[in-house]
């Protein structure tokens, strides 16, 4: 991890996002107290933990692989932390009880975790990590390992749980749409360093570079490496059979390489100036996705209408959102140079075949 | 289906084989004296008797070794598998300097022969006070059983996820809390099979007993059987026949109740080790 500075707010639902091998579930396990930082202080309601064991820091913890204990029925598993305080008995069976309600667990509660679902075992990891009614809920990619059908349904779960319970919770995924569905902020990982965090829609609406804008959103946004130019005072971006006014670019933004970013719900396909041949349909049920190709190499993505049916090798015509475009410095996580979008107003917008 | 009844003649002939000479034990140790040399030999006594057990029992000193080998393996057994198992846990979930190095080189002493590391031993022990002790056999038998639990221990460690423990670390359990209540159920059969092998090692052993021991009062099984029955002129058989099923028994009934484990040990051994 590099110089990461991470503030999350009490009671808040944060997700950690970014692709595998970026330094989310490290960053977790450092929160967790399992992994050490090498420098730099980690705070949980204000004070430091960075020497305090995990048992210590009042917090629970989720894991992937639900990390039951394979030997103790569901009962002794949820148990189990309550145990290590050295809870009374009494107190140990009213609160596992509890929570064997809430999650619906009181039937298996004398069964083993192999002799339970992947559904009901993550529920069981929850309960565990319920009992003890921590500062912080951590959640390593809790539902990663169920079914399609089931995650939606945990999602929701879980969403109602942290409205209902109030607490802290941090959750680590790699799917954009469950981070996007559950969060109040997303921190956005790649190669071991925080490239944004933010809400949902400001992380889908003004990503801060160009790993964001190509890693969120589903299918991802068009990214156009081309150049920047000044010519007369206005700025002109310049790729394979495209030029246009990039007005909204902030002060920061130098003639050179750059990359335009366009989501595809800002190309609409069938009526506007331009012109490309339909490369790929995918249909989907209730829309199509269909890649252009606009000049010679060019490729765009873009949706429409399910009843909307195209051959491939077919030419139509287009247009793109010009106020929606996004322009990157060069490089992997170039950043963005859009200037704020409030402050910006824009409405030229050239495309030259 | 004929390929099959094939492989199946052929296997119970291997079988036969290997188990003919156990079966000539038995048979040899419940024969009378006057039938043991007959010609030609019968597969079945004609009489069965227990006098060489009842000889062995109770005039000679068949029971003082057994007790000092129940002893010695014991005792190996219980450093072996008590040393190996915690050792096997830092292997696996300590993260420090030269570590598979460290692993490698444990097993660095199964590349000399025992007649090496015999004299050395040897020397050191009496230096120590402790030659010809019990204690001693068990120090010499863990040097080269340790190694190899290790190896084993190991290999069924790396296969007990480590989330698990990081849960119960998360769940205010200490380290060897954790070790205890999460790790040690889940490494149970690891352990079994692991304390099998060290028992048979140690049952079985018999250069370092003979080298090391050499008073009845600390002998093992195999060193005082030998001393006891065979001698340069003579060689007790039937009294051997009966010793040699007496000292088959820990292991038969070991085997029966734990053979499930110890299977699983060969398999643990082969994957990783």
């Amino acid at each position: 991890m590099e110089n990461l500075n991470l503030s999350i707010r009490q009671g808040e639902f944060v997700s950690l996002l970014g692709p595998s091998g970026c330094g989310k579930t490290t960053t977790l396990r450092m929160l967790a107290g399992l992994e050490f930082p090498t420098s730099g202080e980690i705070l949980i309601g204000g004070r430091v933990v960075n020497d305090l064991p995990p048992g210590e820091r009042d917090i629970a913890m989720v894991f992937q692989s639900y990390a039951l204990y394979p030997h103790m029925t569901v009962e002794r598993n949820i148990a189990y932390p309550l145990k290590k305080r050295g809870a009374s008995k009494s107190e140990i069976v009213e609160k596992v009880s509890r929570v064997a309600e809430m999650l619906q667990l009181t039937p298996l509660l004398a069964r083993k975790p192999r002799e339970l679902s992947g559904g009901q075992q993550q529920r069981v990891a929850l309960g565990r990590a319920l009992v003890r009614d921590p500062k912080v809920f951590l959640l390593d990619e809790p539902l990663s390992n169920l079914d399609a059908k089931l995650r939606g349904y945990m999602r929701a779960e879980l969403i109602e749980l942290h409205a209902k319970l109030g607490r802290t919770m941090v959750y680590v995924t790699h799917d954009q749409l469950e981070a996007m569905t559950m969060s109040d902020r997303i921190a956005i990982m790649y190669g071991g360093v925080l490239q944004q965090f933010a809400p949902p829609q400001e992380v889908y609406r003004e990503p801060a570079n160009r790993f964001v804008a190509g890693f969120i959103g589903t299918p991802s946004m068009n990214l156009v490496d081309g150049t920047l130019r000044q010519d007369g005072g206005r700025w002109i971006f310049q790729a394979d059979g495209l030029e246009i006014f990039a007005d909204m670019l902030d002060d920061s933004a130098v003639s050179g390489p750059a990359c335009l970013g366009l989501r595809p719900e800002e190309i609409t396909l069938g009526s506007g100036p331009l012109a490309g041949v339909v490369q790929l349909v995918e249909q989907t049920g209730h829309e199509n996705i269909v890649v252009v190709r606009i000049g010679q190499s060019l490729r765009l993505t873009g949706r429409a209408s399910g009843n909307q049916v195209w051959r491939m090798g077919e030419t139509i015509p287009l247009s793109v959102n010009a106020e929606a475009a996004h322009y990157f410095a060069d490089g992997p996580t170039g950043r963005r140079l859009n200037a704020p979008r409030r402050a910006t107003s824009f409405r030229n917008l050239q495309s030259v075949l | 289906m004929m390929r099959r009844t094939v492989f199946n003649i052929c296997a119970w002939i291997v079988i036969l084989i290997v188990a003919f000479p156990l079966f000539w034990m038995v048979v040899t140790s419940l024969k009378p004296q006057s039938e043991l040399f007959s010609r030609p030999p019968t597969f079945l006594p004609a009489t069965l008797t227990l006098e060489h057990y009842a000889k062995l029992l109770w005039e000679t000193n068949f029971l003082s070794y057994f007790r000092n080998s129940i002893i010695l393996s014991v005792m190996t057994t219980v450093v072996v598998v008590g040393v190996a198992t915690l050792g096997a846990f830092s292997l696996v979930r300590f993260k420090f300097r030269g570590r598979e190095t460290l692993a490698f080189l444990v097993l660095f002493t199964y590349l000399l022969p025992s007649v090496v590391l015999i004299l050395p031993l040897y020397l050191m022990l009496v230096r120590l006070g402790l030659s010809n002790t019990i204690f001693s056999l068990v120090i010499a038998y863990t040097t080269f059983a340790l190694p190899y639990a290790l190896w084993l221990l190991r290999s069924f460690m790396a296969g007990i996820p480590e989330d698990i423990e990081s849960a119960a670390l998360v769940d205010g359990a200490s380290r060897m809390e954790a070790f205890r209540d999460v790790i040690l159920p889940q490494l149970l059969p690891g352990i079994i099979s692991t304390a099998l092998f060290t028992f048979i090692l140690s049952w079985n052993e018999y250069l370092y007993a003979l080298v090391l021991v050499n008073s009845d009062d600390t002998r093992p099984l195999t060193t005082g059987v030998m001393n006891m029955l065979i001698s340069s002129f003579n060689i007790e058989w039937s009294l051997l026949m009966a010793a040699s099923v007496m000292m088959s028994v820990p292991l038969i009934i070991a085997f029966a109740f734990l053979q499930s484990y110890l299977t699983r040990g060969f398999g643990a051994g082969g994957v990783k080790g």
